[in-house]
């Protein structure tokens, strides 16, 4: 193990058929700092995978970033874009939280739901979807992107600074 | 998408030829397999021997079609998938709704 914390920001490709040699390169990066089990190694590939095609397909700012800090015992996986903040469906409570104490229901669109745990006003956690339900193909999600993050990490924060309009999505492993 | 398709007694085997199936490819999939369906097909396996990843937006069409085949009697197994694809399937919980099996001949044996 190399001197830590170790800070690397890194640009994200835009040809999604590219996104998949940039995973295995940003986790070579990685690797010459910690060592890391296969285990991890397929989780940190899935999060990159689903982080920048998330940004493909949500965002217009073309300066998205995403930034490494490799520590013990953790690893973060940061994105920052700049713009609105993450919208939910009308139904849903939205940012800035009236009510930070309790776990809400937030939904993206009818077949994209999630549960999540207010941090302040501006800051999320996601939760583990499937914790409380059953399995059933009839309640299958078709959205999978943020269930992926959320299940492949040890914490996955969302924050919004409404100042500087940054969004900043938070993906923590334990190494 | 670049797919084969191959009759297999009266099961059509889809073989998927691009190693990246992801966001630019799924909703294309997705059309393709639905009109097999469409023009009768029930009997399906689907083949990631040559597939390095699949992504959220692909998996999203798997779902789709299995949404779409199992309420007219259809059924559907996915062979080949290498480590990466298992581990997601397996992450997501996909493992325990799709019929995952090693290789060709096991699926054969489900219908």
């Amino acid at each position: 193990m190399k001197f830590l914390p170790v800070t690397i920001d890194l640009e994200i490709p835009n040809d999604i058929d590219k996104l998949y040699d940039y995973a295995k390169r940003v986790l070579a990066n990685i690797l010459e700092h910690v060592e890391l089990d296969v285990s991890q190694q397929q989780r940190i590939k899935l999060i990159l995978v689903e982080l920048v095609t998330n940004s493909i397909k949500h965002t217009s700012d073309p300066n998205t970033q995403l930034q490494l800090i490799i520590d013990h015992p953790h690893l973060s996986i940061q994105k920052m874009e700049k713009g609105l903040q993450i919208q939910f469906s009308a139904s849903s409570p939205q940012i800035p939280f009236e009510n930070i104490d309790h776990i809400l229901k937030i939904s993206f669109s009818q077949e994209n739901k999630h549960q999540i745990q207010p941090l302040d006003q501006y800051r999320f956690r996601f939760l583990n979807p499937f914790k409380d339900e059953g399995l059933s193909i009839d309640h299958m999600p078709e959205h999978f992107g943020l269930y992926i993050i959320t299940l492949a990490s040890d914490s996955f924060i969302y924050q919004y600074d409404p100042q500087l309009k940054e969004n900043r999505y938070i993906v923590n492993i334990d190494l | 998408m670049d797919i084969t398709k191959q009759n297999i007694n009266d099961v059509l085997l889809i073989t998927i030829e691009d190693k990246d199936a992801n966001l630019s490819k799924s909703e294309h999939f997705k059309e393709q397999v639905l009109n097999e369906i469409t023009l009768g097909a029930r009997k399906l396996i689907v083949s990631f021997e040559r597939v390095e990843y699949i992504d959220s937006s692909f998996l999203g069409a798997m779902v789709a079609i299995l949404k779409n085949l199992l309420p007219q009697d259809g059924k559907l197994v996915l062979i080949e998938l290498n480590s990466d694809i298992n581990n997601l399937f397996e992450l997501t919980r996909l493992d325990k709704i799709f019929d995952l099996k090693d290789s060709l001949e096991t699926a054969l044996k489900e219908f």
